[in-house]
């Protein structure tokens, strides 16, 4: 599935041997200075920014993180931001995004592109020497990720997923009318840019569609559809999937719209997917995946299934296995990776080891691949930054393990419709203990906002206000967080050891 | 899912009159009169968990060995008893003074055998808490269970709680526990925190006692002499670890420290053979081509050494996982290098 099982070809051989030159000369700096390129990355709304901002901010100015313990023991002397070393990425703008949160309590501005941010860690290594840690950050949408699967499938393959995956429920409701323009044209009428243009306008539109809070669908490749960026409007991002009948696949010759369309959908893979794989991806040591599991719960079975078979695709695009000092040189390899399910603190703790435990049994299959090349995958519940409390609500006889915060303006659970202002205990319903109740797929192994009335959810989780800020002793503001540090432990704690 | 045992979820905003917010110090009250719903925010700390329940030893049969230890220990007191009062009636026959005297010194000694046996029993109920803890840090390790974990370290504040270099420390874990870590964490969090400064002076202790045992006999004109240094030493050296790692045992509490000392000596001596059988043969070998006395020496301190990391591991209310366990290298080597630097001169 990944492009490491694409069948060799020229363009595959000059490729690799890039990656391995580029490679080398990074093996070559590492040597006078380690550095570790540590990938960020999840779907649309899963935390990213802050994620890294709280990440930075805690490394910055020595944060509460007991866990992590090259912090925690004192060993790390100082961090430093330092000037990035690829010019043409844009910085992670850390300043700003650390003031809306803490300033305007608003959570900041979604990751739209590639940023990134370089750290400097100067510390104290076990056996007393002096050394320092280059850190890379690198952040960047989990939809550029689903596009990494398409550098192996050619454009009739995609079409035919693409589209047997839109006719299924609850997608074929969102795509009737892309199905019903798709009706009316044939592969093989002459190109035509108008058709092309509206087929591609309402295929956009059904992902747009999938994306939204009831549906909260997670598998929407082309990843630029959705954030098109400087590419709007040309026509590397001007395709959509067609229909071909299995036995038209000769009629569809030279000047016609299949033709149109399959070029296009090579120069996508050309002109956004490839430079994304060789000048940022294949470059990473160590990866994050943050995942949203809660938006997923809210929307229902439907919006899991599909998270999940996201997972699979997205780790079947890391090149993992265990590092030595050969594959440092010619072809680095990611042997960290850590799949977090942010917004813990939607959760009371009592519920957080369900949560990993779900999340775990979504990647499994992964998780077992990479163990086998060698690399170690970590699962884990993690809030970056803390915005609620926890409070036991007793309501009659029950006892709810619930969280207290101020929900968002505009979120709203069963009848109430929250202002932003006003604090609420919410009570999100039991996670399984068995993450199979989930998965069945028998019915609806649960109800969601898909299918069913806000009122009738099976659970539902607000988004919160980010929290007053809490000021340590000099006077910076502490981020409060649930099991940051452990994530950092685990991603650099070898590599500061 | 089951929509009987599923709870909806709910949501209560505090400015509802029927939602009463509550502090987790105040008495749980009933939701009374309008209000409906009652929200307590918990403290940043957990409640406390239940106690872990002990496996308890099997009983194979009547206890007959215990019987008749029993019953064998009441004749010897009783006949103690009886004769402290015909002594007491008879310095009473003789005169009045005297039998006050005797019985006034009779009391004294009941007080202070009560008190005793009070600190005894204190003691090994430190011990038994010791031992307690660390099977249950162990198994908060495996299970990596945030409750339990909490309880270990809880409990290991507890015990820790006389030591006052750990003052710092101690406050500091305390913050931790609000926090959500996970189980096993938070035991090697403790570990770092808690028993980082102590191993450090565990470690000094027996170094030092194993450098005296080594000097003395190499000094020492008879092997009896050496011998009862050694016990001496090694007495005292289990004593100040357990000192120093908050059990604080009396003397039975002492007694029953040093057989496990012993017992787990023999038990971790098959598998440290292949490090520190080497070493000590090859330590023996070097010193005693240069002398036969010192060779001897450095033999006793290597013992010692081994001792007192036994003792390390028994008293130690935390088993070693976060940080490194010490050896007898670490500790000895520096023996051996010293040894042979002192030697030198003669030869």
């Amino acid at each position: 599935m990944g492009p490491s099982t694409m069948t060799p070809n020229i363009s595959t051989i000059v490729e690799e041997s890039r990656l391995a030159a580029a490679a080398m000369v990074e093996y070559a700096g590492g040597l006078a200075h380690p550095t570790v390129r540590l990938g960020v990355t999840g779907l649309t709304r899963a935390g990213k920014t802050v994620f890294m901002t709280a990440l930075v901010h805690n490394l910055l100015h020595g944060g509460r993180l007991p866990v992590f313990e090259a912090l925690n023991s004192g060993r790390i002397a100082r961090a430093t931001l330092k000037p990035q070393p690829d010019d043409a990425v844009p910085r992670f703008d850390y300043e700003g995004h650390l003031r809306a949160l803490v300033d305007e309590r608003r959570w900041p501005e979604s990751t739209r592109h590639l940023s990134e941010l370089r750290l400097v860690i100067d510390y104290q290594s076990e056996s007393a020497r002096r050394r320092t840690l280059t850190l890379d950050i690198i952040d960047y949408p989990g939809e550029w990720l689903l596009d990494l699967p398409l550098l192996a499938k050619s454009y009739a393959e995609w079409s035919a997923e693409t589209l047997a995956l839109s006719r299924q429920e609850p997608r074929a409701a969102l795509a009737e009318a892309w199905h019903a323009h798709l009706a009316t044209v044939q592969p093989d009428d002459p190109e035509d840019e108008q058709a092309a243009l509206k087929a591609a306008r309402l295929f956009t539109d059904y992902l747009k569609a999938c994306r939204d809070e009831r549906y909260a669908m997670s598998l929407l490749p082309p990843g630029r559809f959705l954030m098109p960026g400087d590419l709007a409007g040309s026509p590397a991002l001007t395709f959509s999937p067609l229909d071909l009948p299995r036995d038209n696949r000769a009629g569809a010759g030279p000047g016609s719209l299949w033709a149109m369309m399959k070029r296009r959908y090579d120069a996508y893979r050309h002109v956004v997917v490839r430079p994304f794989f060789r000048d940022h991806f294949a470059r990473l040591d160590r990866q994050i995946v943050l995942v949203d599991a809660l938006a997923a719960f809210n929307a229902g079975p439907a919006a899991l299934r599909d998270l999940e078979g996201a997972l699979v695709a997205i780790l079947g695009c890391f090149r993992a296995g265990r590092r030595s000092w050969l594959s440092n040189m010619f072809r680095p390899r990611i042997d960290r990776i850590l799949f977090a399910a942010t917004k813990a603190d939607h959760l009371h703790h009592v519920n957080h080891d369900r949560l990993e435990r779900i999340l775990g049994r979504m990647t499994e299959r992964a998780i077992a691949q990479a163990e086998f090349a060698g690399a170690s995958i970590d699962v884990v519940a993690l809030a970056a930054v803390r915005a609620t409390r926890e409070a036991m609500v007793a309501r009659g006889r029950d006892r709810l393990p619930s969280i207290l915060g101020i929900p968002l303006a505009g979120e709203f659970a069963g009848r109430e419709t929250f202002d932003g202002e006003t604090e609420a205990a919410m009570f999100p319903g039991d996670l399984p203990d068995n993450p199979e109740a989930l998965f069945c797929r028998a019915g609806g192994a649960f109800k969601g906002l898909t299918t069913a009335d806000a009122r009738e959810t099976d659970y539902r989780f607000l988004r919160f206000r980010p929290p007053l800020p809490d000021v340590d002793a000099s006077g910076r503001p502490h981020l409060p967080h649930i099991r940051l540090d452990r994530a950092l432990q685990f991603l650099l704690g070898d590599r500061l050891a | 899912m089951n929509s009987r045992d599923h709870r909806r979820p709910a949501a209560f905003r505090l400015d509802d009159p029927h939602v009463v917010v509550t502090s987790p110090d105040e008495a749980p009250a009933r939701p009374s009169g309008r209000a409906t719903v009652l929200v307590t925010p918990e403290p940043e700390a957990a409640a406390l968990p239940a106690l872990l329940e002990q496996p308890g030893m099997r009983r194979r049969g009547p206890p007959w060995g215990k019987l008749f230890w029993s019953a064998l220990a009441g004749l010897v007191a009783l006949g103690f008893c009886l004769a402290v009062a015909s002594l007491i009636e008879s310095a009473f026959s003789r005169s009045d003074v005297l039998g006050f005297v005797s019985l006034a010194l009779t009391l004294v000694a009941a007080v202070a055998l009560a008190a005793l046996t009070v600190r005894e029993i204190a003691g090994l109920i430190r011990l038994n808490a010791v031992e307690r803890l660390r099977a249950q840090a162990e198994g908060a390790i495996a299970s990596d269970d945030r409750e339990a974990a909490r309880a270990v370290v809880r409990d290991l504040l507890a015990v820790e709680k006389a030591e006052p270099r750990l003052a710092r420390a101690r406050s500091q874990m305390q913050a931790h526990l609000g926090e959500i870590i996970d189980g096993a964490d938070l035991v090697r969090l403790a570990e770092r925190e808690l028993m980082a400064p102590l191993d450090q002076d565990a470690r000094r202790l027996v170094a030092a006692a194993a450098k005296r045992v080594s000097v003395v006999t190499a000094v020492s004109p008879r092997a009896a002499i050496d011998m009862a240094f050694v016990f001496i030493s090694v007495v005292g050296l289990v004593r100040r670890l357990a000192d120093l790692y908050g059990a604080r045992p009396g003397a039975f509490g002492l007694l029953r420290l040093l057989r496990l000392t012993i017992a787990h000596l023999a038990v971790t001596g098959g598998m440290a053979a292949s490090d520190s059988l080497i070493q000590q043969m090859l330590g023996h070998g070097v010193a005693a081509k240069l002398s036969a006395r010192l060779g001897e020496g450095v033999l006793n301190g290597l013992l010692t050494a081994r001792l007192g990391l036994a003792a390390i591991e028994v008293s130690r209310p935390l088993p070693f996982v976060a940080l490194p366990q010490p050896t007898v290298g670490d500790l000895a080597g520096d023996l051996l290098r010293r040894r042979e630097r002192a030697d030198e001169p003669e030869t």
